[in-house]
């Protein structure tokens, strides 16, 4: 054994870099694969473990399209958020389970990113249940909004929505993509075991069907601990 | 008092339980979706000999039907009766990918995971419906399920019956605490006090008790109204694993150094006749666990005997700061009444119905064995999400309801494992014992979301046509 390449091996190898193959892959190859293996939109937000410490401190990455995608569109939603600021501190403060919670304004999106423990129906619930209200006025700028208002009277369609617009959050291990992609067409993940290196492709045709995503779950500096376990060891009541 | 519902159009399992002493559920699947609508029409006019009529919420003179007869349907249930997509649609998300698609959120992994189902729910997609005859004589289960094969596939069926003195096999009484009613007239919980539970809790189509929000109704109204959700679950018991946890537990207490705390030398006597220290620890072992004495009398109202005197309410008591219940006991996650927890607006929010009966041989602690026994419990709510699936995930596994506890699970019904299980044992001076090494006591074996339709409802999909 060499570990010297043979002159296919080096040229396969280069054909990354090669710009005609480059154009052949974008125009033909990855359209020809998305046709024949379309692959489903994988869920979004993080995914239920059994260990405690996977399910505090998890990351939730909203994005909901503007109505109106104009920077006029974009004021309105900074207004939004600006005319509801203590009811979004009142809110984070009752529902108890989240850490931080952040607004942005990405071109024409309004975005709202996260750090809450345990559940995220329960999460949703609990915040609509708090303050329902603030939501109420971001549905009314965004699309498919409408429908959900007011989001109290529609609270199982509303988590449904959030979810779909929540990121996929493509796995810390990358071959668990293989089973997350199996299980979203209802077959037993990984029978027969998948290829390895077929990964390159399925990640492609993953972001062909979720052209955006959080790549992890975000990593953390230390252990995940709650809102609450921080709030009772600082004294800051919980 | 006036009701907001007729009772005749309300299945009669959900508001109250029956007092037989026999259940068995049948696990059907529709094959003749013509057969199986006569069938439910003929469920709901009572005129047929060969049908059994659906037990009604209206209350009865006398001893009432020698059998009861309740049904709940499955999304592929309410498929194979061809129900309309759009009607599908309206349902809940949590119902429609069915109790197998959410195993790992209701903590149904390992040993319970559905892929270790025995049958029929070994195959989801075949379970169609769960009829349950209640009754106190064996003839009459059969004489009702003989009637049901006339008109559908049965696949399996899971017998229970009530044990002895209201006990479950871990030798606890049950059912003492549930929610009640301004509409359902309950004389066991005639004094109870804690609140009231609006009928949204339950029943859909009406206000609930989170503030403004209305669970949304499966459309038509004539399907969706005055209906409601079960989560069946088969749940086995390891009535030897439990027992034989609490001497381990016992013998490590012995040699601690704050034991005394736990049980002041001299008072064994206290927590039952004749029971010697080691004895009297596995006994409190086994009340901290639960929340409450084996003989239902709650830790939070006695922590020092089962048998107080005077003697104390088995419903009217609190979890305050003080309350030496610990957090993580079982009784004080599923309900943690008004004490103090994380979430805020959730004390009495996730309430729901718990109803069942055990399964399988009776359990002899003086000659243990390792038999299969449980529990066939029904628990109801207007919505699985909100109720069974957040007290599951969030409270009875994960406990992110008290800084304390988070990180362990229910020592009773949680999902753990000997490796990494721990519960703080609460003592009179305020500390804590920590004790680990548990497993799993109550496997998953099985189980169905269903939907509970109202009588109307029943007609309903008896109509359908195609």
């Amino acid at each position: 054994m060499t570990d010297k390449l043979g002159w296919l091996d080096r040229f396969v190898n280069s054909l990354p870099n090669r710009w005609w193959f480059k154009l052949l892959s974008k125009y033909v190859v990855v359209p020809f694969w998305v046709w024949r293996d379309p692959k489903p939109k994988l869920e979004g937000g993080p995914r239920n473990s059994p260990q405690p410490s996977e399910n505090v401190q998890r990351m939730m990455n909203l994005i909901m399209p503007l109505k109106d995608k104009s920077p006029l569109g974009r004021a309105m939603a900074a207004l939004a958020i600006a005319q509801n600021v203590d009811e979004i501190f009142a809110g984070l403060d009752n529902v108890g389970t989240v850490h931080t919670a952040r607004f942005l304004i990405l071109h024409d999106n309004i975005c709202m990113i996260s750090v809450y423990d345990g559940d995220f129906s329960n999460y949703i619930r609990d915040f609509i249940g708090t303050v329902g209200s603030v939501f109420d006025g971001i549905m009314e700028l965004v699309e498919g909004g409408d429908a959900l208002n007011p989001t109290e009277h529609h609270i199982e369609e509303f988590i449904d929505w959030v979810h779909a617009h929540d990121l996929f959050q493509a796995p810390d291990f990358p071959t668990d993509l293989f089973g997350l992609q199996d299980a979203a067409k209802g077959l037993p993940p990984n029978v027969p075991a998948h290829e390895l290196m077929t990964l390159p492709r399925e990640l492609i045709l993953q972001l062909h069907a979720n052209p955006n995503l959080s790549l992890g779950g975000g990593y953390r500096a230390y252990p995940g601990f709650s809102a609450a376990q921080v709030r009772s060891k600082f004294g800051v009541g919980w | 008092m006036n009701k907001p519902f007729n009772t005749e159009d309300l299945q009669g399992n959900i508001l109250r339980g029956y007092t037989r002493s026999l259940v068995r559920h049948l696990i059907l699947e529709v094959t003749d979706r013509v057969a199986a609508r006569a069938f439910l029409s003929a469920s709901v006019s009572g005129e047929s000999k060969d049908v059994p009529t659906i037990t009604r919420e209206t209350p009865w003179v006398g001893p009432g039907p020698v059998a009861c007869f309740n049904i709940g349907l499955t999304y592929e249930g309410l498929r194979a009766l061809k129900l309309s997509s759009a009607s599908l649609a309206t349902f809940p998300t949590e119902f429609i990918q069915g109790m197998t698609k959410r195993a790992p959120k209701i903590g149904d992994f390992g040993d319970s995971a559905p892929e270790n189902w025995p049958a029929p729910f070994d195959r989801p997609e075949r379970v169609h419906m769960v009829a349950s005859i209640y009754a106190n004589v064996m003839y009459d289960l059969d004489f009702v399920e003989d009637q049901v094969a006339k008109a559908f596939n049965i696949i399996g069926k899971r017998d229970g019956r009530g044990l002895a003195d209201g006990r479950v096999f871990f030798d606890y009484t049950d059912s003492i605490s549930q929610p009640r009613f301004a509409e359902a007239h309950d004389p066991k919980q005639k004094y109870v006090n804690e609140p009231i539970d609006p009928l949204g809790t339950l029943l859909l189509g009406y206000p609930t008790s989170l503030e403004n929000l209305i669970f949304r109704v499966p459309s038509p109204d004539a399907l969706g109204m005055n209906g409601s959700f079960n989560a069946f679950r088969v749940l086995s018991q390891n009535a030897k694993g439990f027992e034989d946890y609490l001497s381990e537990a016992a013998d490590f207490l012995l040699g601690h150094k704050d034991v005394d705390h736990l049980l002041p030398p001299g008072d064994e006597a206290k927590i039952g006749k004749g029971l010697d220290r080691r004895g009297a620890l596995r006994e409190i072992v086994a009340a901290q666990f639960l929340g409450r004495w084996r003989n239902g009398v709650p830790y939070a109202a006695s922590p020092d005997t089962p048998n107080p005197d005077p003697e104390v309410s088995l419903t009217n008591f609190e979890y305050d700061t003080e309350s030496r219940c610990p957090v993580g006991s079982h009784t004080r996650r599923a309900n943690p009444r008004g004490g103090k927890i994380v979430q805020r607006i959730a004390n009495y929010s996730r309430r729901l119905v718990r109803r069942g009966m055990s399964y399988g041989p009776d359990f002899d602690p003086a000659k243990p064995d390792i038999d299969e026994r449980g529990l066939l419990g029904n628990f109801i709510g207007a919505n699985l999400g909100a109720q069974f699936e957040a007290v599951m995930c969030d409270w009875i596994n994960l406990g992110l309801q008290d800084p304390d506890i988070t990180g362990s699970n229910d020592p009773v019904l949680g999902a753990n494992t000997k490796e990494t299980s721990w519960f703080d044992l609460s003592l009179n001076n305020g500390r804590t014992i920590r004790l680990r090494g548990f497993p799993r006591f109550i496997n998953t074996r099985g189980g169905a979301y269903t939907f509970l339709p109202s009588v109307p409802a029943i007609e309903y999909l008896s109509k359908i046509t195609g």
